[in-house]
This record gives C-alpha cells, structure tokens and sequence, in this order.
C-alpha cells in the first residue's frame, strides 16, 4: 500500500499542471455545487423553514383587555393544556399590545402607527424572534423594531423615535418574526405605560394544517371566555400565502437553476478526471511492468486523481460557503422576503463526501480499463494517439484551401475522438447553460413582471383599519380624491373578503375589483376578462385545485348571502386559494361592504413617493405602499444569473483548457517538429486554437437547441409545479436570430480555454522533444 | 569540385552552458557555400548543441551565430522560425515525422507552412520524392515505411524550401549499415549538386565519402580539423 501512496504522489506531482487544473476544475465545481444546493434549500419553502425555526405562531390572537384579564387568560391555558390530548402545543403570553404613533424620524422607519408588543426576551416558546441586529430592549425608553435582515437597515440603530403623546425611544435592536407578530417590541413594563387596549396571546396547535383545524381550535381555546373577548385573529396560513405569492414567484426557476447547476458540475468533473486518467495510460503501462498488480494501479490512479481532487473540493466547499451567503442575500433580495437564508450543514456533508465520490467513479471507467491493457499494450495506447484515426480526414485537410496551421489543426480533433468527444461534451454542456441561463432569465423576468404587475399598478391605498385612524371621508370620496391627484391613470378598488364557495368546505379569498380592474395587469390564459355581474377570474392553481374549469358555476357564500358566478377567465397566478370577482357580485352579496384598498397606476415619469405623501395629507386615514417595482430585483436576478453562468462556463473553459494541456503534452514531439520546420509561434497557437474552435462551433450548434429544450422541460416543470398553465410568453422567449448569436458561445469558450495552454506550447522548448525517440 | 563561396555559417567564441554543464565552450568556425563539413567527437561532447544554435532551435549563453547574414540573437521567435524555414533544413536521427500524415503530407508541410498553395506542395513534393527514388512510397505513412525508407522523406522535407545548409544530426545513426549507405549515397549526390551540408556523425565511413573537412570537437571545445581527400 505504501507503494502505490508513493506512486501516487509521485505522479500527481510530476504532472504538476495536469493536478492543477484538476483540482481548480473541481475547486470550481465544488462552489457551483454548494451555491446550488444553498440555492435549493433557500428555494424549498424558504416559509416552512424559517417558521419551524422560529417556532412561528400558529394563531397570534388579540384579546380585549377590558373584557378579560391577563390571569383568566393563563388559567384558559392551564386548563387547555392539561387535558389528555390537548390541542395546544405551546402557548406564548400574555403581552400587552399598544399602538403608538410616531414622527418621521428620516430614516428606514415610515412614520405613523406602529404596533408594539411587551416582551421581556426574544426567545420562548412561540415566536422565537430572529434579533439580527443589537439587543432586545432592557429597560423603559428602548425600543426593538421589526425590519428584514438587510445591513441597510442597521442605520435605524440608535436612532430616537418620538411616541406622540408618549415617551421617547431608542431603538437598541432590530429583529424579524416571521409570525409578523408586532411592528416593535419595547419591555413589559414600558408597554404598560403606553395604555395597552389589547392582550396578545401567540399559539401553537397540534393540528395545524388548516384554516378549519386552526378554527376548532380556536373555538376551544376561547370557550371558557366571554363572547366578545377576543377581538381578532391571525393565521399563519394567510401570513404563508402572502410570503408565497411575492417570493415563490422566482423559487421554481432558482431551482432549476441549482439543479442544473449541480449537473453541469459533476458532468464536468467527470469529464476532467477521467481525461487525466486516458492520459495516463502509458504511466498505467509502466507500473504494470514494474510489477504492480492491476488492483495496484488502479488504486494508484484513484489515488493519483484524488489528491488534488479532494484539495480541489475542500478549497471550493470553503469558497462555495463564504460566497453562497452574499450570493443567496443577492438574489433572494428580490424576493423580498426575509426567510432565513445559508448553506446547512447536510449541503456541505453531501458536498464534501460527493464531490470526490464523482471523481472516484469518473476516474474508475477508464482506469478499469487500463486494468485490462496489458502493460504493453498500455505503454503504446498512451505515449500518442493511436495511429491511423483520422487520416482520411487529415489528408482532405492538408490539400484545402487553408492556411496549413488551420487544416493542421481541424484534424486533431480527429486523432482523439474519445476525448474530443468528451471536450465537445463540456462544450455543449456550456453553451446548453448559456442558452438556458438566457432563457430562464428571461422567463423569470417575464414572470416576475408579471407577478408583481410591474407597470401596471404603482401604489397600493390601503385604508386605515379600526386600530389605525379611520378615512373621515367614504368609499366615493376616497375614489374621487384619488383620480383628483395629478398624474393618476387608473385606479381599482378592491375589497379582500372571505367568502365560502358553496358545497365545498373552507373559505377562500375573494378579491371584489371595480373601477380600472382590467389595467391591472392580470395575465389571462384563457378565456376574458371581469365586465360585468356575477364573473370570476380564477388563477389556474385555483381551477386545478378545485377541478373547474372556465365557463364553470360557482355559488359565492358570504355569512347567510348567496350569489353565483361564472368563470369567465383563467389567470396566470399561483395562489389557489383566491379569486378575483366583479364588484357588482360582492354589493348582490352585501350592499354595505367597502374597499380595503385601492391599486393606483400614474402617468409615466410621475413620482410615487410625492403621490403618497399628497394622497397621506389629504386624508391620514390612507396608507400608501409603493408597490416594489421589478428592476432592482431584475438587477439582483440578472446578478446571480450571470455569476452562475460565468462559473459554470469557466468550468467549461477549463475542461478545454484540460484538452489542450493534455495534447500538447502528448503532442510534444510533433509540435517540435512542426517548428524545427520552420513553424511560427503564431501558426503553432493558431493551430492548437483551432483544433478546439473547430469542437467549439460544432458544440455551440448542438448546444444552443439542446438549451432551448431544456429550458422548455424546466419551464413546463415548474410552471406545473407552482400549479401554472404555461403561456406562450414565458416559453417563447427567445427570438431566432438571438438563437442564431448563441451558437458562436461555444466557439469563444473553446478559444478563451485554448489560448493560454496553446500559447505555452508555442513557447515550449523543442530540442528535448526532438532528439529522443 | 567544391567551389569554395561565400561564408554561410559564422560561429563566432560561441558558448552554450546547461546550468553547471557547459555544453559548447568558445567555438569559432565559419563554413562556406558548397562546404560539406563532418562534425566528430565522442557522446556527449556538445555536437547536436552545436547543430541546435546554427539551426536557431536553442540560443547560446555568449558568442554569436550568423548564418547567411543573419545574427541569430537579433531575431524574435517568429523571425527565427521564418529563419528556419527558408534558410535550414534539418535532418534527424530518428526521423522526426508526422505520423498521422502521408509521406507526401510530410514534405509538402513544409512548402505549405510559407502559404505556398497545397496542390503547388504536392507536386513539388512529389518531384523530391522521385528525384530521391521513393516516388512509389508517396502515399504511404511513415509507420509503414522501412527506416532507410522514412530518412529519405526526411531528407525531402529539409529539401523542400531549397535551405542555405542541410543540418543533419547522425542522419544514419538509426539505420542498418546497408540503408544506412543508401543514406549517404543522398547526402554525396546532394553536395555534389552544391548543397552546403553539416552533418554530425560518429561514423568514420560516412565522413570520409561525404565530408570535404572534418571538425573534431571534445568537451565542447574544437580539438582538431582535417580536410579530407575526397573518394567518390
Ligand atoms: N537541454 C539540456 N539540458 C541540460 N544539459 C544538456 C541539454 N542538452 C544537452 N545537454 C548536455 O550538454 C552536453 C552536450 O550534449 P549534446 O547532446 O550536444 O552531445 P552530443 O555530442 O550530441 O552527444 P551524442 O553523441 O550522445 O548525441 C551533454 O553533457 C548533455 O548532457
Ligand atoms: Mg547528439
């Protein structure tokens, strides 16, 4: 054993560059692969993770201070929990609940109402808050406000806001919950002086999974008190389906981004590895002569490839961990939400242990069967490439019309077809990942536009709730006042109701629209748009969901009122619990029901900021969100797009780099002989260039569909899985002559991975190579 | 019958050292047009350095190299290989042929590489061949071919360019004495047709019938230098 160690060593040292670019090859593999996988698990419902992370609460309830006290509600606990089979995991509170209004402080704090609960600590049993920044407020006149883990925000550290009517605060932490439990968080006593009206109890239920389970629940949970105790409650649920539809948005095309990024990796290395295996056959050849038996070299060459194999994995699983994390930050930021994000360890154990079990298997292939080769036969199989390939092709070449160091050079490929198939493999796998990182951004692009109605809504007014000022002015008013302002285009209003859909259990979203509805940029995949009474617009995951279809009934229940519905048309949207319905169905339902907030288009080049503000003095009682518009997340999604397709090309890059060293290795004395006759140093790079152009082109022809198909398969795959019928738009992306552009990719990865090794062998010395047989 | 010209090849204190070895030590020598100079001297003492510098394959540590009025030193490596390609033709031991090109290939590579078109290489190949007698041999690989066989398309290949001397490093070195004769035969007929020739040998026999002078080197140093009677 310790022969074939030293053997080993010796040869992974001797081929110096061969080991090197081995190991960079797989070193950048290794950081395509752990980037990958962060990808994936931040993917996969980046909302369950965090939440189960942070013990979200299941329901945050807001109990009436005045109608029950802080004891009787732990005792309702007590009692709950100690039953044999209690439907209450884990229990949270009391805290008292206050809303303070504060002053515009200039920063990253909007000013007006904010919710602060009293908590004494972060942790605890439910809503174990991320504190990201600072500390948790310690005593009266500190204050920890709730903002998404973004290093923007740090500012806020240490800045005072004024409480009208009430004390001044420092902010001394910056936290998120998930289970939007509060807007800040001061200490239990500071909140006692704010005259808190509400108690806020946080639960987690054993049942879980429903609207319905959390009901029951909560009707047990509350029967001991009296009716009017509990003021309101929230559910995850509706929490998840908001995070859902701003971030899933991008989450199957990230995904498929990992996914192809860990294919295109382990392709690669397997490409290198068992390229330097082919190449050490003669090595293989000679062992065997010295008396190693075929287990021995095997293990030898195993060896040989996995020392700078593994130093190539463990170099790039470190780079992979330090860049997964600004990397994930960069395009998860679009995304808006503020999941936890990093590479769990399960990545790096299944990095650290697969990387090099693909080096062994891609190195096993050929070595087992150099295995095979006697030592002779090994011998001549590796000093150069096996004579006879390719001459036909060779003898054609040198009588055309090319300059001779061209013709020369489109014949090699030809003398090597085992691994200039394998150099074309790379190509094609790196063109294929430019043409479908093209795409898919495209795709995405397109999508997310979509999704966030990019153009076509600008700023959503949201009217003020009971606990926040109520408009003085009503439902006609606030329209007017609205279309009023300078630069308005559209306005829509619409009203979030839940309603039941008869014959089916649970409630679902329905969303009344009136006013400038169809400009609101719903994308239609089949059927038309809300005209008229009694029509519904449903999003395809809904229709799958329920098995309707458009033209479908459906009878809308709100509390004893019934109306029915026609489904007029199928929208492109991944919510399937939510619909969209003309206004005229919701006043046959309830006269008396009001907008919840308006959606606001404004003229091209208006400013919205200016629009809020004059919109937010003309009546406190509306609250205004600009409505995140695409670009700084297209340019975060354009970011990591190209990251991805820089490293993944770069391995591509290097996998021709490999070819070539590996040639002109084996190609030593004719490339010595080629310039004892008078070669120049130009001819010698332009004839080893060409001979990977030529694979070049011919991988970027096979490339270029081979992307196109795979972005079809990925984008139909996804789609399906969020529930999505595929329209044309997000498929069709590409138009030909961008196709036709494409095909030169291969051309210039295999020229930029040529160049360097091919001007070192223009370099190289050759009167070694020529005195020797 | 050697009319003696112009001085092709200078060799002016020329010293090659490898590290500690020193290789060629303060060598002059100048060869003239139509000269065919034999190159003598036991394994290792610095002959195929020797042929490398006048070729311009490896650059001397001092001294200077001018071959047909050009100072080696000056030129670029792109200047120098076109130096090779017009002026040297080289001949080696074993053979140094392209394996995955014909015969023919082989000897009009080197017409081609100067842009010269391939059916105009050819033909000009194909007449060296025949002029060599091994026309019959055109479209065969070198594999194939007998070692006598594969020297004389080498010898071709220098031919091709019309070279300002022949450089040949112990073109026999690898040959049966009979092949190995036929060799020679060339190399005569060829420097009685004018061609400068220099050629390293540990072959007595072939110095005498091809070499008008013969330069003994030792230790990378001239030891010695005799013109020789000429046997035909
Ligand atoms: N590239 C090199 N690196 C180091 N030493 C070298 C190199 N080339 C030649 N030498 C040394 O220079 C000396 C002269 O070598 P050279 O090849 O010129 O001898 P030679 O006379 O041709 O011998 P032979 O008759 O065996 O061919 C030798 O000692 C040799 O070891
Ligand atoms: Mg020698």
């Amino acid at each position: 054993m310790r022969a074939v160690w030293r053997v080993a060593v010796a040869a992974a040292r001797r081929r110096r560059l061969q080991s090197t670019v081995l190991a960079v090859v797989v070193m950048c593999s290794t950081v395509a692969i752990v980037v990958a996988l962060g990808l994936l698990e931040a993917a996969s419902a980046p909302f369950d993770r965090t939440f189960a992370e942070q013990r979200g609460a299941h329901v945050v309830a807001a109990f009436d201070r005045a109608v029950v006290s802080d004891d009787r509600l732990v005792q309702t606990v007590e009692k709950q929990t100690s039953e044999d089979e209690p439907a209450v995991e884990a229990v949270a509170g009391p805290f008292g609940q206050a809303v303070i209004t504060v002053a515009d402080i200039g920063q990253a704090l909007p000013p007006g109402p904010l919710t602060v609960v009293g908590r004494a600590d972060p942790g605890g049993p439910v809503d174990r808050v991320d504190l990201w920044a600072g500390r948790w407020a310690g005593k009266p006149g500190e204050i920890v406000v709730s903002r998404p883990a973004e290093p923007f925000f740090r500012e806020l550290l240490g800045a005072t806001v004024q409480a009208e009517g009430g004390p001044r605060l420092t902010i001394v932490g910056l936290a998120s919950s998930v289970s939007r439990t509060a807007e800040a968080w001061v200490t239990p006593d500071q909140v006692q002086a704010m005259s808190p009206k509400i108690t806020q109890m946080l639960y987690r239920f054993t049942e879980a999974d429903t609207d319905d389970d959390l009901q029951k629940a909560m009707t047990g949970m509350t029967s001991g008190l009296p009716g009017s105790a509990l003021l309101d409650w929230q559910s995850y649920l509706v929490v998840k389906q908001d995070v859902a539809r701003t971030a899933s948005a991008y989450l199957p095309f990230l995904t498929g981004f990992g996914i192809l990024g860990l294919l295109v990796a382990v392709l690669i290395v397997g490409n290198v590895v068992s390229g330097a295996v082919v190449a050490g056959q003669r090595h293989i050849g000679m062992l065997k002569s010295l008396g190693f038996t075929p287990n021995q070299v095997v293990a030898a060459y195993l060896t040989m490839v996995l020392l700078p194999g593994f130093a190539g994995c463990l170099v790039g699983t470190v780079l992979g961990g330090l860049a997964a994390q600004p990397l994930l930050r960069l395009v998860f930021q679009g995304v808006g939400s503020t999941i936890g994000l990093g590479v769990g360890v399960w990545a790096y154990a299944v990095t650290l242990l697969g990387v090099p079990a693909v080096v062994v298997l891609a190195a096993l292939i050929p070595a087992s069967r150099a295995h095979r080769l006697s030592a002779a036969q090994a011998i001549s199989a590796g000093s150069a490439p096996r004579p006879g390939r390719g001459r036909r092709v060779q003898r054609l070449l040198s009588g055309a019309r090319l300059p001779r160091s061209v013709s020369l050079g489109l014949g090699l490929p030809f003398a090597r077809p085992g691994r200039s198939a394998l150099t074309l493999a790379a190509v094609i796998i790196g063109v294929a990942t430019v043409a479908l990182a093209s795409g898919l951004f495209r795709t995405m692009t397109a999508y997310g536009d979509t999704a966030q109605r990019v153009g076509h809504v600008h700023t959503v007014i949201h009217v003020g709730r009971p606990d926040q000022t109520e408009p003085k002015l009503d439902d006609a008013g606030i329209e007017a006042l609205l279309r009023s302002q300078p630069g308005v285009r559209y306005v829509t209003a619409d009203a979030w109701i839940d309603i039941h859909l008869a014959g089916r259990p649970g409630r679902i979203m329905a969303q009344f629209l009136r006013g400038d509805a169809e400009t609101r940029g719903d994308v239609l995949v089949a059927g038309r748009y809300l005209s008229g009474p009694g029509e519904v617009v449903a999003p395809s995951a809904f229709l799958r969901r329920f098995g309707l279809e458009v033209g479908d009934r459906l009878t809308l229940a709100l509390g004893e009122a019934h109306t029915s519905a026609t489904i007029v048309g199928e929208a492109m949207d991944t919510s399937n619990n939510l619909i969209m319905v003309s206004w005229p169905t919701l006043t046959a339902l309830d006269p008396d029901k009001r907008p919840t907030q308006y959606e606001v288009r404004l003229a091209q080049g208006m400013d919205v900021e200016k629009f809020n503000a004059a919109v937010k003095t003309a009546e406190p009682g509306l609250y205004p969100a600009t409505k995140s518009q695409i670009d700084e997340s297209g340019v975060a999604i354009t970011t990591s797009t190209s990251i991805f397709t820089l490293l993944l090309g770069m391995v591509a890059m290097l996998g021709v780099f490999n070819t070539v060293v590996l040639s002109t290795h084996e190609r030593r004395r004719d490339l010595a002989v080629l310039k004892s006759i008078g070669m120049t140093p130009r001819q010698v790079t332009v004839m080893m260039v060409t001979s990977m152009a030529a694979l070049g082109a011919f991988g970027g022809l096979l490339g270029v569909p081979m992307g196109v198909a795979a972005h079809r398969v990925i984008v139909l795959a996804m789609l399906d899985a969020v529930g999505l019928t595929a329209p044309a738009f997000l498929l069709d992306v590409w138009q030909v002559a961008e196709l036709i552009v494409l095909m030169p990719a291969g051309v210039a990865m295999a020229t930029l991975g040529a160049f360097v090794p091919a001007r070192s062998a223009a370099r190289m010395t050759i009167v070694d190579a020529l005195h020797t047989e | 019958m050697t009319t003696e010209g112009e001085v092709v090849v200078r060799l002016e204190r020329l010293r090659k050292h490898y590290g500690e070895t020193v290789a060629l030590d303060d060598v002059s020598l100048e060869i003239r047009a139509g000269e065919a100079v034999a190159v003598m001297g036991p394994s290792g003492c610095g002959k195929s350095t020797l042929l490398n510098m006048i070729a311009g394959l490896d650059r001397p540590t001092s001294g200077s190299v001018t071959v047909h009025g050009e100072e080696l030193s000056t030129l670029s490596e792109t200047r120098l290989a076109l130096f090779r390609r017009h002026r040297i033709g080289m001949v080696f031991q074993f053979f140094n042929l392209i394996d995955d090109l014909s015969a023919l290939d082989n000897v009009a590579l080197a017409a081609q590489l100067t842009g010269t078109s391939a059916a105009h290489a050819r033909r000009r190949a194909l007449d060296l061949l025949d002029e060599l007698g091994i026309a019959d041999r055109a479209d065969l690989y070198p594999a194939v071919l007998s070692g006598g066989e594969r020297q004389r398309v080498a010898v071709a290949r220098a031919l091709m360019n019309r070279p300002a001397v022949l450089l040949a490093d112990e073109p026999t070195g690898a040959l049966d004495s009979h092949t190995g004769e036929q060799v020679m035969d060339l190399l005569l007929d060829l420097h009685q047709l004018g061609q400068t020739l220099l050629l390293v040998t540990h072959d007595e026999r072939l110095a005498q019938r091809c070499a008008s002078r013969v330069i003994a080197i030792e230790d990378g140093r001239v030891t010695g230098e005799r013109a020789m009677e000429q046997s035909a």
